[in-house]
Formats: C-alpha cells, sequence, structure tokens
C-alpha cells in the first residue's frame, strides 16, 4: 500500500488487489523516524485510475462476442498486468493522529509519501493504542477480523444513545442485547416495548426461563399494570389530562380544585372523582370536558381502586436496586390514547422517583418514541432528564422522526442498514460523524450488522456483526403463507 | 551454447489446421531471456507512461526514397465482392520502450496474428517478450539479424535505439514466414509494404516469403496506413478522392529499384468502401495480375472492411499494441522479476521549460 494524496482529512491509498482491506478496516501509517502515526478509515474502495484502462477494456470487450483468441505468454507478464488493471484506491478519513503513542484528533500532520509504512490495525489493537477502558465490559458482537468487540456499560453511562436501521436489520435485538448487558451489572432499564417484543427477555430460546428470569418484570397496561389514584398524585394525573388527554387550561383549573377537596378528605376512588365532577358547580361545557376525560381515564383499564392489585412503582424499581432488571412496559395491544396515559403515569413517576433518590438513575429504551411521546418531551429527556439520571436510548427505523438536535447531542449511534439517501442524510447530521462515512458505509451493511458510531467505540467508527442471543423472539410478524411451500 | 530456457516454445495454436504448426524459433525467446537475465543495473529508470507515445510500427511504407518521377498512367480498376471466400490471415508487430537501466535500454516486442474463419474472428497474441540492450549485448543481437539473413551493407551493429525497431521487424518477419508457411489459398495481410533492401527487409528473405506463399496459392496484400509517396505534388493515396468505391487506383511508373531498395510488389491506391480513407497497397508482383485483383475481390467477400481496412489486419493491429496500463504491467514485472528499483529521473525539459516543455524527457 502506497500513500497516494491527502487532501484535509481525507486520505488515497493505493493498493494492490491482494491487499486484504474493505470497507470501514483501519489503517496505520507510520513515520518511524518521526514516531507519529496517523490512523485512518477505509470508508471506500475505488479501482485506482490507471492510464490506458479503457483502451485495455475495449479491446477485451471485443473479445467477448466474435472474436476471441489465446494468449503466448511464456513470461507471465500478463498477471502483472492484470495486476495493475486492478490496482485499488481506498478512500479513507483521517480519525486520528498518534504522537508518541497519545492520540490527538487532528488531521493536519502530512506523513512521508515514499517513506510511510501502512498496515493493517484490528479494531481492538487500535483500541488498546489509544487506551480504551476495559471495565464493565458489554460483548456487542465481533469484527470484520471475527475478534470481540465489546463497548463497556461506562459508554452507556449518563449518554444519550440511538439505534436506527431500516426494518428486519436487527435493531431490537440489538437494543436487548445493551438491555441485557446493563442488567448483567446490576443497571435498572425501562423498556417501552411498542409490539412486545422485549416480553421474551427473560425466556431461553428454547422457551424455558434463562439467567435472567428474575431480573425481567414485563408490565402489562390494564393487566397485570394497574395504578390507583392516590398512587399517582395530582402533579402526574394532569400531565395526563393535559398531554394524553388534552384537557383545556380552564377544565384543568377546575379539576385541580375537585382533586383538591377530594384529597382534603383523604383517599377517594374513581367513583368518588366520577361523583365530585357531576356534581361540580362549574359551567356545563367544562363539566362536560372533564367529564369525558374522566371516562377515558375509567375505559382505559388503567387505573384501579383496589390497592391490592395496584402496581407499587416505587417497590417494582426496589426489586431492581440490588441485582438490577428490566422493566418491560408492554404496549402491544394497547390503544393510542391509553399508551400515551401510561407512559405520561410512567415517565411522570420515573421522575419522581429519581427526584427523590429512590433509585439512582435509569436506563431508558424506547421503541418508535414518536407513537407516544409528545414532542415536548424530547427536549426534556435528552437535556433535563440526563441529570436527574435518566439515560436514554432511542430505537427506530424513521430517523426523521427524531430532531436533528437530538442527532446533534447523541453520544452514541447504533446504525444498520439504511438504503434511502435521505435517511442516511437525516442521521448523518450527528456531531459524531462525517456525512461521507455514514453514507458509505451504512448503505452496503448486511442484516445484523451495525457501523458504531461515536463515544462507545472511542469515535472509531467500527463495522460489527451483532451476536446472537439466547432468549426467546417475541414479536415477529405473523405471515400467511409460513408453513406452504412454492407450487 | 546457449543455456537451456525454463520456458516452451509457441504451442500448438487453435490455428485452423493449414497454420497450426506455426513455431516461434527458440532463438528469440533464448535472447529476451539472456538479455533480461544479465541485467547489470539496480533501478530502472521507466518511459513515461505511452499515452502521448505511440508504440513503435514496423515495417510502414519505407519508400520515400523512391522518387516518382513521371507517372505514367493511373488507372482505375472497379472492383466486385467475390463470391469465393477465402481464409484471411493478418499480422501485426507493436514494439515499446518501457525504460532505461545504467547500461541500456529495456523495451518490449509483441505480435498478434488474427485470422477470420468462417464468420468468426480469432487471435493469437505472442509475447510480450521484454529485452535488455545494451551496448554489450547489442553485438549478439546483431548475430542473430544476421543469422536469419536480416544484415545490411552496414558491418558495424546498429544503435542501440534502433534496435528495438529491429527487433520487432525481426518477429514480424517471423510471424510472416510462419503463416507464408501454414496458410494455403488464403489472403495473407501484411502491415505496411513489400519494399525490400533496407536494413529490417532484406530482399532475398522477403522474396522468399512471397515466393513460399504463392507456392501455396496465397496471396499477400500489404496495407500501408501512412504513405508517403507523392507524385505531381499530391500524396499518392489522394487521387482515390474522387474514385467510386470499391476500386483500386493502379499507379505506372514506379522505378522498380532505387540502389539497394527494391519494390517486390505492384503498388495500388485501395479504396474498398466509401469514406474518407484510401491505402497504398502493396500485391505481389510475381502474381499475375488477374489474379492479385481476384484476391482483393476476395478479400470483399471474405472480411469485414471498415474505411477501406481489412477487419482482421485492425484487429492484429489492435491486439498487437502496448496500452498504458500494460506498460506500467511490464515494468512492474520487470522491476519484481529482475530486482530493479523504479526511479523515477526528472524530465530535463519539464525542468527547464515548465509547462513548455512538451515531448518527451531528453
Amino acid at each position: 500500500m502506497r500513500l497516494y494524496k491527502k487532501e484535509g482529512s481525507n486520505l488515497q491509498i493505493l493498493s494492490a488487489p491482494s491487499d486484504d482491506v474493505e470497507k470501514g478496516d483501519y489503517l496505520l501509517v507510520e513515520n518511524t523516524n518521526v514516531n507519529r502515526k496517523l490512523i485512518a478509515q477505509v470508508i471506500d474502495v475505488q479501482f485506482a485510475s490507471v492510464p490506458g484502462l479503457l483502451e485495455e477494456l475495449l479491446r477485451d470487450s471485443t473479445t467477448d462476442e466474435q472474436v476471441y483468441g489465446e494468449n503466448f505468454d511464456p513470461l507471465g507478464v500478463s498477471s502483472h498486468i492484470n495486476h495493475i488493471q486492478d490496482a485499488r484506491m481506498l478512500i479513507c478519513k483521517i480519525r486520528g493522529t498518534m504522537v508518541n503513542d497519545k492520540l490527538h484528533v487532528n488531521s493536519s500532520w502530512l506523513p512521508c509519501r515514499s517513506k510511510s509504512g501502512i498496515t493493517k490495525i484490528s479494531f481492538n489493537s487500535l483500541l488498546g493504542n489509544v487506551g480504551g477502558d476495559g471495565g464493565l465490559p458489554i460483548n456487542v458482537g465481533e469484527t470484520k477480523d471475527g475478534s470481540p468487540l465489546n463497548i463497556t456499560a461506562h459508554d452507556l453511562d449518563g449518554r444519550l444513545n440511538i439505534i436506527t436501521g431500516k426494518k428486519g436489520t436487527g435493531k431490537s435485538h440489538l437494543s436487548k442485547l445493551l438491555v441485557l448487558g446493563l442488567v448483567d451489572y446490576g443497571a435498572t432499564v425501562v423498556v417501552l416495548d411498542l409490539n412486545g417484543e422485549y416480553a421474551g427477555l427473560g425466556l431461553s430460546a428454547k422457551g424455558g426461563g434463562n439467567q435472567y428470569s428474575g431480573r425481567v418484570h414485563v408490565l402489562t397496561p390494564g393487566a397485570n399494570f394497574r395504578v390507583s389514584l392516590s398512587q399517582t398524585g395530582l402533579g402526574v394525573i394532569l400531565k395526563i389530562l393535559v398531554h394524553a388527554l388534552g384537557l383545556p387550561g380552564t377544565s384543568t383549573r377546575e379539576f385541580k380544585h375537585i382533586w383538591k377537596s377530594l384529597s382534603q378528605r383523604g383517599k377517594f376512588t374513581l367513583q368518588d372523582l366520577g361523583e365530585a365532577i357531576r356534581r361540580c358547580s362549574c359551567n356545563m361545557h367544562v363539566r362536560d370536558a372533564l367529564f369525558s376525560r374522566y371516562n377515558s381515564l375509567v375505559n382505559s383499564g388503567f387505573f384501579t381502586d383496589n390497592e391490592e392489585s395496584a402496581t407499587d412503582f416505587g417497590k417494582l424499581f426496589e426489586k431492581t436496586k440490588k441485582d438490577g432488571g428490566a422493566l418491560v412496559i408492554n404496549l402491544k395491544d394497547v390503544s393510542s390514547v391509553d399508551r400515551q396515559i401510561v407512559l405520561e403515569y410512567t415517565l411522570g413517576n420515573l421522575v419522581k422517583l429519581l427526584n427523590q433518590w429512590r433509585i439512582k438513575s435509569v436506563f431508558l429504551f424506547a421503541e418508535e418514541a414518536h407513537l407516544y411521546l409528545r414532542e415536548t418531551y424530547w427536549e426534556d429527556i435528552v437535556t433535563r432528564m440526563r441529570h436527574f439520571g435518566l439515560f436514554t436510548n432511542f430505537v427506530t427505523n424513521q430517523p426523521d422522526t427524531i430532531k436533528e438536535n437530538i442527532y446533534r447531542q447523541a453520544d452514541s449511534i447504533f446504525l444498520f442498514n439504511f438504503t434511502n439517501e435521505r435517511d442516511l442524510e437525516t442521521v448523518s447530521k450527528a456531531a459524531r460523524v462525517d456525512a461521507e462515512t455514514v453514507k458509505s458505509i451504512a448503505q452496503e451493511l448486511p442484516p445484523r450488522h451495525c457501523l458504531l458510531i461515536g463515544k462507545a467505540v472511542k469515535d472509531f467508527p467500527v463495522m460489527v456483526k451483532v451476536r446472537a442471543l439466547d432468549i426467546k423472539t417475541m414479536g415477529q410478524t405473523r405471515l400467511f403463507f409460513e408453513n406452504r411451500v412454492s407450487a | 551454447m546457449i543455456e537451456q530456457l525454463q520456458y516452451a516454445t509457441t504451442p500448438t495454436y487453435n490455428f485452423p489446421p493449414q497454420i497450426e504448426n506455426l513455431q516461434l524459433p527458440p532463438t528469440f525467446m533464448e535472447l529476451s531471456h539472456n538479455s533480461m537475465k544479465n541485467i547489470e543495473s539496480s533501478y530502472l529508470h521507466p518511459t513515461e507512461t505511452p499515452l502521448n507515445h505511440p508504440p513503435t510500427e514496423h515495417v510502414e511504407d519505407s519508400t520515400t526514397i523512391l522518387g516518382i518521377q513521371q507517372p505514367q498512367t493511373i488507372k482505375t480498376i472497379p472492383l466486385e465482392h467475390s463470391l469465393d471466400q477465402k481464409p484471411v490471415v493478418a499480422v501485426d508487430v507493436s514494439s515499446i520502450r518501457i525504460g532505461e537501466t545504467e547500461t541500456g535500454v529495456l523495451c518490449a516486442i509483441r505480435g498478434a496474428i488474427a485470422w477470420k474463419e468462417k464468420s468468426r474472428y480469432k487471435y493469437q497474441r505472442i509475447g510480450p517478450f521484454p529485452f535488455h540492450i545494451t551496448e554489450q549485448n547489442k553485438k549478439e543481437i546483431y548475430k542473430l539479424f544476421r543469422s536469419h539473413s536480416f544484415e545490411t551493407s552496414d558491418t558495424r551493429a546498429p544503435s542501440i535505439n534502433n534496435i528495438q525497431a529491429r527487433i520487432g521487424n525481426l518477429l514480424e518477419r517471423w510471424l510472416q514466414l510462419g503463416i507464408c508457411c501454414s496458410a494455403y489459398n488464403s489472403i495473407i495481410l501484411w502491415d505496411g509494404s513489400m519494399t525490400a533492401g533496407m536494413a529490417d527487409s532484406p530482399v532475398d528473405e522477403v522474396a522468399r516469403l512471397l515466393e513460399i506463399a504463392r507456392n501455396r496459392l496465397s496471396t499477400v496484400l500489404a496495407f500501408s496506413k501512412n504513405t508517403t509517396l507523392r507524385f505531381s505534388g499530391y500524396k499518392l493515396t489522394d487521387y482515390a478522392e474522387k474514385a467510386e468505391p470499391p476500386c483500386l487506383l493502379q499507379i505506372n511508373g514506379f522505378p522498380l529499384s532505387s540502389g539497394p531498395v527494391l519494390l517486390l510488389g505492384d503498388v495500388y491506391v485501395a479504396k474498398l468502401t466509401p469514406g474518407v480513407c484510401s491505402f497504398r497497397l502493396d500485391i505481389d508482383r510475381k502474381v499475375p495480375r488477374e489474379r492479385g485483383i481476384e484476391a482483393v475481390q476476395s478479400l470483399l467477400g471474405s472480411d469485414l472492411l471498415v474505411q477501406s481496412y481489412p477487419e482482421t489486419l485492425r484487429l492484429a493491429h489492435i491486439f498487437s499494441t502496448f496500452t498504458a496500463t500494460e506498460v506500467i504491467g511490464i515494468q512492474r514485472f520487470i522491476a519484481h522479476q529482475y530486482g530493479l528499483k523504479i526511479v523515477t529521473r526528472p524530465n530535463v525539459r519539464r525542468l527547464l521549460f515548465g509547462p513548455f516543455g512538451k515531448g518527451a524527457e531528453g
């Protein structure tokens, strides 16, 4: 391999066809006499522009149809000519410079063209070179050279991460892997499970229990996840009424009065609340508005007057404190309005518990969050809630549903295959990677392979084949022709 | 005693039965091998890729020395497509300068034979053969020429720079000989003319080739892409501009010889298809005139002609010519095989004249 050109942070390296270098590989451009190394990643492999190649191909193309023949080449010169024809140009991005074994994030150093040694370097050696932290490893899978790739739980701690890719590429699988990886280290994880895919986290592939059985708690709203009004509190119920059920301001004020007067009398039931609204001496329209929202709350089946069957959120989190655990909120078969009610309740209580330091921090995994999180929550989650200890991981196949400012603040992105240019354009707005890398590599990622970008991989993007998990797969698409062979 | 080579001579080609016994003389390959094996140099200074330097062609029209004093007539001979289809075989050779070493010049030679069989074209490429020509080995090369009757009145070996073309011509004559000996009742196409008596084309040797072809009922037609022959101030081929194709213009009044140089063919201008191109065509003088014209008519019926030029000959040219990629490939082969370091010397013209320094280095 020979250094050919450097323009800004782009490097072009001439490579022989026999060199085992592919897209995504890392190269070390080294000048031993100055003790400097350039770290570059191959983002595209092209044919080198060799003079006379067009003539060569035109001549060969005539031989395909009406003309054919043989070469008598006793010296074997043809193999060298073929070698030149197949010469490759590696388009690389400079990721940093090592000066006296210390990493510097700049690309201004120009190595010597004639004396530079260029070698392929494995990702793990690269991390070793830049001082990657080996504590609390989570094995994500393996890199192209077959070596295991670990990120650390620290890389997800206090961070905002995005898992994205088109449908069926393995986003949810990776998300499950990260959930279990965090649970392994005693972390508390809340999963907003839109399609009931995470319900099998505590089951092995064969159906029996696995090592996570006792630590995965699946909560199905209206079934094993119901709450009482007293647990909910005014603040949370108002959020539900305003944000999930769209209660207007005047009606909200009236509801506050009703709630406060009921609270002064002690515990109250749903029936008490309904009765209080009916007896309220307010404007008829306000009463109607309050009644319709009350009916929505009752019909959701999420609220109960039976304190014993009500879920104590605080206690649930207590359970996860010692050995870690995942609370999976199963939103499958839950209507859109009810989903928002559940989410407003869950997030409201989470923040409350975090505020009270009853739990230290929570990792939130939100699948297709745009379907149930209101607009104002986005910035709240990304900026404010992070300081309370709520660390979010968004999982989506529609990258444009996540706002640009969230991409800019994302610490790590787990990018699966996208073929659509617009989707890649959206993801490439992330501050931690250049658009060329995203577009060039992500378009060719096979299923179950992802490109890791950002802090999780010390800002050295790497392609990884996500490892398999011994868990029961849930939420598969139901197929009509599943058991039918071709006629 | 010439050392045993590691490689064999040309294997049996996939030729029509008449031509299949064609073989390349082992001495040619031995010469290539020995000249390369004995390189006493540590570096190879490559020639710039030949995008602007066309490869050397061989045995082209070299008859400018034949002055046409007063041609008596130019006669137009109309042609008809003959239904009598005959095999058409063409041969061409290219050589190219690859670079320089401390002691000499490196060049490569490649030949190509193309032929039309039924409705398909086939080809056989021979080479490339690299040669390292030095002051020390040029005598050995010259000895080879002499052993094959390629000797001139000049007893001194030609200069290093001329030897490249000579080696190419030697290979071309060998291939022509092979074809003349193998082909039967065919049309044999040469690239160039039938002018003999120069260093590259001894009279006896060229006459022998033509005789062998005649004895096997084949006719040799030599097409010159570029002719410098003029009369009355006009280029010879200009006279075909208004002629109705397909036709031949017969030029009478050529002197048959000028000093040692001898014309072994009758000179025509061939305009075989509509278009702007016409070519000088030499037909073996010893072939009866009618048979010569019949051969051209057979060519019209047997081969594809584009811009008056036979496709078989065009293919032979294409397959022998070196592209820039191949030159780089050969440079790499030499550097790799003989342990030479490729060192690019500065281009003196560029150094002196900057963007005005056009042309080859030197």
